[in-house]
């Protein structure tokens, strides 16, 4: 017996010895980096929003996705600052040609791309993967690029003649096999476009280009097991649990020039209490661990100083940067045709103290003056017409509106100032937001006589509910950062009844017309500087009508733990190059 | 008792058919549209929505529809077509386009955690409760019984959600004296350990709100039953005060305890909201939480039912139970 245990101890010893080596090996160090370990991801969301690559449209969600599990055909380099928004070949050997007057764009599939059960990725696994975009009624929430771009007929009720792979019947295959084409090698895909598009490629970067397998896909189901192109693949994934991602043995680094991959493991744990989230971080409990969520306000001068800096103990491991988004409150028109009260709201709102609820001006931002961020460069102006904008709320200047109001629409100012109706707000159900929603009340009573009532949805289906035109408010809390660097991402999507994100249901307003017609011809306009002056114009329009109650040209703040290095903020996608942390 | 059970169990069936179409007939006239709402977040076509009606079979008249789901607790449903076609094997409580998966599923996996969290903490709080108000009880007006009332009070002042954070943020985090969860929850089955582990902060949340009011509760019930005659009696017979207190006091003492703590592990079963949220425990009480944030119609009629269910089983056994407690009672 003695014998046996002495035995089996050698051979434990030998064992540890050989992971001792083999752990030392794996830990050798690249260029500063390491691989190995486990990574932890922190949120209190109860899931992902959604993890099949069609339905991800969040930059977070893109940029997490993307960099561990799902490959397209381009994608945004891995570099810090305006580097980042470059677009380089992903599974592509290059990033698109395009002819016919950008009309047409052929993209050529990489050798040795599979997916983690090893079968070769084909053009007619992205071709189906992109037809799952006109499955609107299974596929929801993921961008539809493909279905304003592809050269496909519309029905008479203005949708696609194409109705996506599920569809039994009614369904104009021919026109979709038409629009996208595969060589006879399987290896090169063409799109063909209704119109001109020269960043095409730009679009490409999208998840929802990227390939599925027919033979796993299930519709709706799929979002919860997706089948990976990347290098990790999902050993589990369980809604208010965890995910827990591993290798895929079938990835090989060869066929794949931007992706990393340097933990063994990652995980996910969703709904944590968001006190709780923070303290694990903050006192560096879970060292390889990383919150996907904002920091709460009381926790930001634990991190940073006034200023917004990190504070020494944190300067490793803390990032305060603008983000690209803008955030803002979308008037919805329908339910708020009364331009008086538009302003009057956004003058009576304590814009101050909204901006300390989020830990002051180092943290949440600057005051946005529309959608379009200074940023943006050549599409962005200064908006004119708002200098009667007070931080702290303008009494005089709401007062005056609603007085305007009285007369002007009486329906919407006996709605807007009855306490028992009221105007709608709806906000994502968070402690920060609760306590947002006192000072708008507070505010909106004391400076314009309105009374404010709101909507709590829970954070991870509140976009989900509140772009559904049959439950959305009077107002709805949103962001928006452009889909690449043009406003042709913004303005069409956010305010013409096509868009991706049209929370204002401004079409009923008679101002849209005209509007829609400018928008058109922006999106056709090919000189660059010329397209970047209408889009100015556009946001002043936007602006104008109060179709948004403009908020910040927003900041975010991101903390980890001490174990984890390689963070920084990848600017085209407004979150961390997830696929670029590794453990020290 | 074989035919009282039987006739209970009929009466039940019914109370559950009955509470079935209720559920249904609240939701049918919300004023909200599920077709709409399983039609995502960039949905504002209207053909989507109506093909997402015919999809989900919300076109047909509203009995049509209760008696599919009726069927589909007896024989499965199917949803869809092509291959997004989704098949939810019997008992079929519908599928959850929110969660991308059939409500059985869901509460299948959800009702093993709530039930780790209650019976863990319903033996914690009654042994708790319990021996501190016999304690509180037999040394009335005396230290015990004033440390009884200022765990009383504490117990019964401090929000659950408020004991569980403390304890999570404290016990965990700051001063490291438990570590934090690997997962959110582990089976007993897989792994016994861990599953202590993972749930004993949580029994303890739970435990110590209820055994305040049970100190209380049993305190009062003990003294009152101290107080009859019979115990008079048995003291006057020369029995000692221990075979009192076990034999006669507590036994007609702790009768209504039963009942109590019938209704509340039923109550703990259909979900304890606020600490499975704290603790993160993806439990039953999450699950209807969040189906009702997030508007989603099959899994809110599921864990309606299913908390009506719950409630009319455990009322049964404590029934029955109660006429072993207290001889007194004899079943009807």
């Amino acid at each position: 017996m003695a014998k046996v245990k002495k035995s089996t101890g050698i051979a434990i010893a030998a064992v540890l010895a050989l992971a001792v080596v083999a752990g030392g090996l794996i830990q050798m160090s690249s260029g500063g980096s390491s691989k190995g370990g486990t990574i932890t991801y922190l949120t209190h969301s109860e899931a992902w929003t959604h993890a099949d690559p069609n339905r991800n449209y969040t930059g977070q969600h893109i940029a997490w996705f993307g960099s561990y599990m799902h490959r397209t055909l381009t994608a945004y380099a891995r570099a810090e600052g305006a580097a980042g928004s470059d677009v380089v070949a992903d599974l592509a050997t290059d990033t698109g040609r395009s002819s016919n007057g950008n009309k047409t764009w052929e993209f050529t599939l990489r050798d040795g791309v599979s997916f983690e059960d090893g079968t070769a990725i084909t053009c007619e696994d992205i071709k189906y993967g992109v037809s799952r975009t006109f499955a609107t009624d299974v596929i929801t929430d993921g961008p539809t690029y493909a279905i304003g771009m592809l050269d496909i007929p519309s029905a008479e009720d203005g949708s696609s003649v194409y109705k996506g792979p599920y569809a039994t019947s009614g369904n104009d295959t021919a026109a979709y096999d038409k629009a996208v084409t595969c060589s006879a090698d399987n290896k090169t895909i063409t799109f063909n476009l209704k119109r001109a598009v020269g960043d095409f490629n730009y679009t490409t970067t999208y998840l929802s280009f990227s390939p599925v397998p027919k033979a796993m896909d299930k519709g709706d189901a799929y979002d919860m097991a997706p089948v990976s192109s990347g290098p990790y693949k999902i050993e589990k994934y369980k809604s208010k649990d965890e995910m827990v991602l591993v290798r895929n043995t079938n990835w090989d680094k060869k066929s794949d020039p931007i992706r990393n991959a340097y933990p063994d493991r990652i995980v996910v744990r969703f709904g944590l209490a968001e006190e709780v989230r923070d303290q694990l971080v903050l006192n560096d409990s879970e060292k390889n661990s990383m919150s996907l969520d904002a920091v709460l306000p009381t926790n930001l001068p634990t991190v940073f100083d006034d200023a917004g800096n990190p504070k020494a103990a944190f300067a490793e491991r803390a990032l305060n940067v603008y983000d690209p988004y803008v955030t803002y409150s979308a008037v919805n028109v329908k339910k708020l045709p009364c331009l008086d009260i538009r302003k009057a709201i956004y003058y009576a709102r304590d814009y101050a103290g909204l901006i300390q609820l989020g830990g002051g001006a180092a943290f949440g931002g600057d005051p946005a003056d529309g959608v379009i961020k200074p940023l943006m460069g050549l599409d962005y102006a200064k908006v004119t017409g708002l200098d009667e904008f007070k931080p702290e709320g303008n009494p005089e200047a709401a007062k005056k509106y609603m007085d305007a109001a009285k007369t002007a629409c009486p329906d919407v100012y006996a709605k807007a100032t009855d306490p028992k109706r009221g105007i709608y707000f709806d906000f994502a159900d968070t402690d920060t937001n609760k306590k947002a929603a006192a000072i708008w009340i507070d505010s909106m009573k004391k400076n314009a006589g309105i009374t404010m009532k709101f909507n709590y949805i829970e954070a991870g289906s509140y976009y989900a509910v509140v772009l559904d035109q049959t439950k959305q408010g009077d107002l709805s809390r949103a962001g928006w950062a452009p889909d690449w660097a043009n406003a042709s991402t913004v303005i069409p999507e956010l305010f013409t009844e096509t868009g991706g994100f049209p929370m204002s249901q401004n079409w009923g307003d008679p101002a849209y017309k005209a509007f829609k017609e400018k928008s058109d011809a922006a999106l056709a306009e090919p000189d660059r500087k010329k397209q970047g002056k209408m889009w100015a114009e556009l946001n002043q329009y936007v602006m104008d009508q109060m179709w948004v109650i403009p908020g910040v040209f927003s900041k975010t703040q991101e903390i980890w733990g001490s174990g984890l290095g390689g963070v920084f903020f990848w600017e085209p996608q407004g979150a961390p190059s997830f696929g670029d942390i590794f453990i020290k | 008792m074989f035919a009282y059970i039987s006739r209970r169990l009929a009466v039940s069936f019914f109370i559950l058919l009955a509470a079935s179409f209720a559920v249904y007939v609240i939701f049918a006239f919300l004023p909200f549209d599920p077709a709409a709402l399983t039609c995502g977040k960039n949905c504002n076509d209207p053909g989507i929505i109506e093909a997402n009606r015919r999809r989900l079979g919300y076109d047909l008249p509203f009995f049509t529809q209760y008696f599919l789901f009726l069927k589909g607790l007896f024989f499965g449903r199917t949803f869809g077509e092509g291959a997004a076609l989704i098949n939810c094997p019997a008992p079929s409580l519908g599928y959850s386009f929110q969660q991308h998966a059939c409500v059985t599923n869901l509460i299948g996996e959800a009702l093993p955690v709530t039930f780790s969290l209650a019976i863990g903490a319903i033996v914690m709080w009654l042994a708790l409760g319990i021996g501190l108000g016999i304690l509180a009880a037999r040394f009335r007006g005396r230290i015990v019984d004033r440390l009884s009332t200022i765990f009383v009070l504490i117990g019964t002042s401090l929000p659950t959600f408020l004991t569980g954070l403390l304890l999570l943020v404290f016990v965990v985090i700051r001063w490291g004296l438990i570590p934090f969860p690997s997962g959110n929850y582990t089976s007993f089955f897989e792994n016994p350990f861990e599953w202590a582990q993972i749930l004993f902060l949580p029994w303890l949340t739970l435990a110590f709100a209820y055994a305040a009011l049970y100190t209380r509760f049993v305190r009062s019930s003990v003294i009152d039953t101290s107080n009859e005659d019979y115990i008079r009696t048995a003291r006057a017979k020369g029995l000692s005060e221990g075979v009192i207190l076990g034999k006669h006091t507590l036994r007609a003492a702790l009768a209504p305890i039963a009942t109590m703590a019938g209704l509340d592990f039923a109550g703990l079963l259909g979900g304890a909201i606020l600490t499975e949220s704290v603790f993160n425990l993806p439990g039953l009480g999450r699950l209807a939480i969040s189906a009702v944030t997030k508007y989603d119609l099959p899994i809110i009629v599921a864990t309606t039912l299913l908390a009506a269910f719950i409630v009319v089983i455990m009322n049964l056994i404590v029934d029955i139970l109660y006429a072993y407690i207290d001889p007194r009672v004899r079943v009807a």
